[in-house]
């Protein structure tokens, strides 16, 4: 026990003092802050000149409408927060790219462009040269028909500007709509009033009767199962490094003359492990600092982000599956250390693995579909995919507890087994140094050792 | 020999890779307090027995008892293993390191640090202390290797190839190092294939090759018995004496000596007498122990 303690302590102090380890904790969250903030900033950025945009009203009663929707800019989008943010949390990228382009401040100077008797010709001609000469930005063409027909002109400086075109775009119809309704005598806010869509709310029938679930615990378990899945890009190389370790320094055969494989190979995984852990403790904490003053912000706008509330045990059950889930891999990542003879060769063994979380990870999709069948069942007792499908089925439509419980068992033994036949294979495979083992020297060695 | 009297008594022990036997019925006794040399060949089977011994593989047939008890972890820590195989964590720094290797066999805290000060100004790396193990040159790392193995105060220690490596100041330290713990009642166990290095250092031996032991018993024992005496010789003329295959079996010649093996009951006193007569100048005559190496080469062809 002292000796598995020393090895611990060894793995976790040498590598949590590396310059990588500190500099990638304080990089981590600062990368995370430039992939989310940074692009929100810039969009806002550019608000912070007007557009200054000219408009050719050919019509003659279009111009005041445009002017102020474009300047007042309120798309129906932005004002509703609450709707919008369910709306983004899976939206594809280009959606969001228009989503984040809607947050920024639209910041508009729209004036009108007087053709006074002079054709059309003769004002695109000083417009385009107030253009060029960065007097302007871009002018827009409302043709005498653009009620009946509804095509507009534009042209600007930068055509690639497409967050801009498709606001003006979209503010551009609202008017146009709405000079349509006015003039049929239609009222714009009975319409807004009765195109209201429909709001579906979904209870979850349970034995203490039917309790209000809106899915998220769904999106939880989809959240545990990328958390696993980058924790173990990052740290199974890690995991592998360390096994190979002692191979490629020739410490390995000192470290037996003291002490068994299993507490060997054991304290290697809990060492790295707990290094992950304080990373990963770290970055929870600087992610729900952050957390805490966005959702004060949305709150603020109306937003209702809340936890899903669900029973205390399923996350009791969350946090069992996901340190089951993460030491599966992590220990097929000490099996294939255990194997090699450097981490290079290692690294291209490790591939399938990450097929493998990724198969796992499909599979919660026709689990939660029918979470009770038969093949449901037993995808969930294969421990390299029962924590993903086990816990689909939890927050679908609970199991039986054994159930649970078997899952977790055939779980956490394979980890033992696994780590056994790893500190097995590892210590054959000391005994030979210098190639890499076939399959079927693998399965003499364990037998044999 | 009884067991009781022995540190380690290996009896029987056989050890097979697959088809491969690595070790073949050996049995030895070693006594406490003495240098015992196992001896032989690359790929004779000295390392297999030694893992044996250290516990980290198990013999298929036979016993090992190290002092007096069943071999078991538990005695692990009362072994100190230089392995041939060897080396450091690259990034470590030496004293954590040495921390390490103590803590892997029992020893921590202010016992571990003080012995790693005294050893470190022992073999002359006390000013590498906080240094990393890849900052230092292959002959220092070994040194440290030494410390590691050494510094929890072992009563069996065992060095396997402890000089490859080595330049000649620091062969020297070591031996030094390794006789002053044997003076102080360490029994060592070394293991080599170089001869001469035995031959300075052993109090008894064992011959290994191929996987069987061929000889073991104390050195001086051996030579003693070992009835081929030869003469090393300078000397101008007397050829003919030297031809004569009633006195001498054989005649290697050096670059200045030359070395002649005597036939079987002759007398070396008989040789220089002729010698004499015959006018030649003997300017060398000196009667020369056989070499282990001779004796191995001896014995390997004998069991051919």
């Amino acid at each position: 026990m002292r000796k598995f303690l020393a090895v611990v302590k060894r793995e976790y102090l040498q590598r949590v003092r590396t310059k990588m380890f500190i500099i990638m904790t304080i990089l981590g969250p600062v990368i995370m802050v430039v992939l989310t903030v940074v692009p929100a900033m810039l969009f806002t950025m550019k608000a912070g000149e007007a557009t200054r945009v000219a408009v050719i009203d050919q019509s003659g009663k279009l111009y005041e409408r445009v002017a102020e929707s474009i300047m007042r800019g309120d798309d129906r989008k932005e004002a509703s927060g609450d709707k919008n943010f369910e709306k983004n949390f899976n939206s594809n990228a280009q959606e969001r790219v228009k989503g984040a382009g809607a947050m920024m401040k639209s910041n508009y100077d729209v004036r009108q462009a007087l053709p006074g008797n002079r054709s059309l010709d003769e004002v695109k001609k000083e417009l385009n040269e107030q253009v060029l000469k960065d007097q302007l930005d871009g002018y827009i063409i409302l043709p005498p028909d653009v009620l009946e027909n509804g095509k507009v002109e534009s042209h600007w400086r930068n055509v690639s500007d497409v967050v801009t075109r498709g606001q003006i775009e979209d503010r551009l119809s609202r008017a146009v709509v709405a000079q349509r309704m006015a003039e049929a005598n239609i009222d714009v806010a009975r319409v807004d009033q009765m195109s209201k869509p429909v709001e579906m709310s979904a209870q979850k029938v349970t034995e203490g009767g039917s309790e209000k679930d809106s899915g998220g615990g769904f999106y939880l378990v989809l959240a545990i199962g990328i958390l696993i899945l980058i924790m173990i890009t990052t740290y199974g190389q890690i995991i592998l490094a360390a096994v190979v370790e002692e191979k490629e320094t020739r410490i390995a055969e000192v470290l037996f003359s003291s002490m068994r494989a299993f507490p060997l190979m054991l304290g290697k995984l809990i060492g790295v492990s707990l290094l992950a852990l304080t990373q990963y403790v770290i970055w929870a904490i600087t992610f729900a600092l952050f957390a805490l003053y966005g959702v004060g912000a949305f709150s603020a706008r109306g937003a209702d982000i809340s936890l899903p509330s669900l029973p205390v045990s399923f996350y009791v059950y969350f946090f069992l599956f996901f340190i089951l889930g993460y030491f599966i891999y992590a220990t097929l990542y000490a099996l294939i250390g255990s194997m090699v003879t450097t981490t290079q060769e290692g690294g291209q063994v490790a591939l399938p693995v990450i097929f493998l979380i990724m198969a796992g990870y499909y599979l919660m999709f026709p689990v939660v579909r029918a979470p009770n069948s038969g093949f449901a069942f037993w995808v969930s007792m294969i421990p390299f995919f029962s924590p993903i499908t086990m816990l689909v089925r939890i927050v679908s439509q609970t199991p039986p507890f054994w159930q649970i419980a078997l899952s977790l068992a055939i779980g956490f033994g394979t980890v033992v087994l696994l780590i056994w036949l790893a500190s097995r294979i590892y210590r054959v495979g000391m005994l030979m140094y210098g190639k890499r083992a076939s399959i079927p020297e693998v399965v003499r060695w364990v037998r044999q050792a | 020999m009884n067991a009781a009297a022995s540190t380690l008594t290996l009896a029987g022990v056989t050890k097979r890779y697959d088809e491969f036997v690595a070790v073949n019925n050996l049995s030895l006794a070693v006594r406490p307090g003495r240098i015992f040399g196992i001896i032989g060949p690359n790929g004779a089977g000295k390392t297999t027995t030694i893992r044996m011994i250290v516990n980290i593989t198990m013999p298929d047939e036979g016993r090992i008892e190290l002092f007096g008890q069943e071999m078991n972890a538990e005695l692990q820590n009362r072994i100190g293993y230089l392995p041939e195989e060897r080396g450091l964590y690259k990034k470590m720094k030496i004293v954590d390191q040495l921390r390490f290797f103590g803590e892997l066999k029992n020893i921590k805290g202010r016992a571990a640090d003080e012995a790693i000060d005294r050893w470190l100004a022992r073999v002359k790396l006390a000013e590498w202390k906080t240094k990393k193990a890849d900052e230092l040159s292959k002959g220092m790392q070994q040194k440290i290797q030494f410390i590691a193995c050494v510094m929890h105060n072992p009563d069996l220690l065992i060095l396997d190839e402890p000089f490859s490596g080595l330049d000649p100041v620091n062969v020297e330290l070591l031996k030094e190092v390794v006789l002053e713990l044997k003076a102080e009642g360490k029994t060592i166990i070394f293991s080599t294939h170089q001869m001469e290095t035995a031959e300075k250092l052993c109090d008894d031996i064992c011959m290994i090759d191929r996987s069987r032991k061929v000889l073991d018993g104390s050195l001086r024992e051996i030579k003693r018995s070992f009835g081929r005496n030869s003469v090393a010789l300078r000397l101008e003329g007397g050829d003919a004496v030297l031809d004569d295959k009633t006195l001498v079996a054989k005649v290697e010649r050096h670059s200045d000596d030359l070395e002649a093996l005597l036939a079987a009951g002759a007398d070396a006193q008989a040789l220089l007498k002729r010698l004499v007569d015959a006018g030649a100048r003997v300017s060398k005559f000196e009667l020369v122990e056989p070499s282990l190496n001779d004796i191995f080469i001896a014995k390997v062809g004998e069991s051919e």
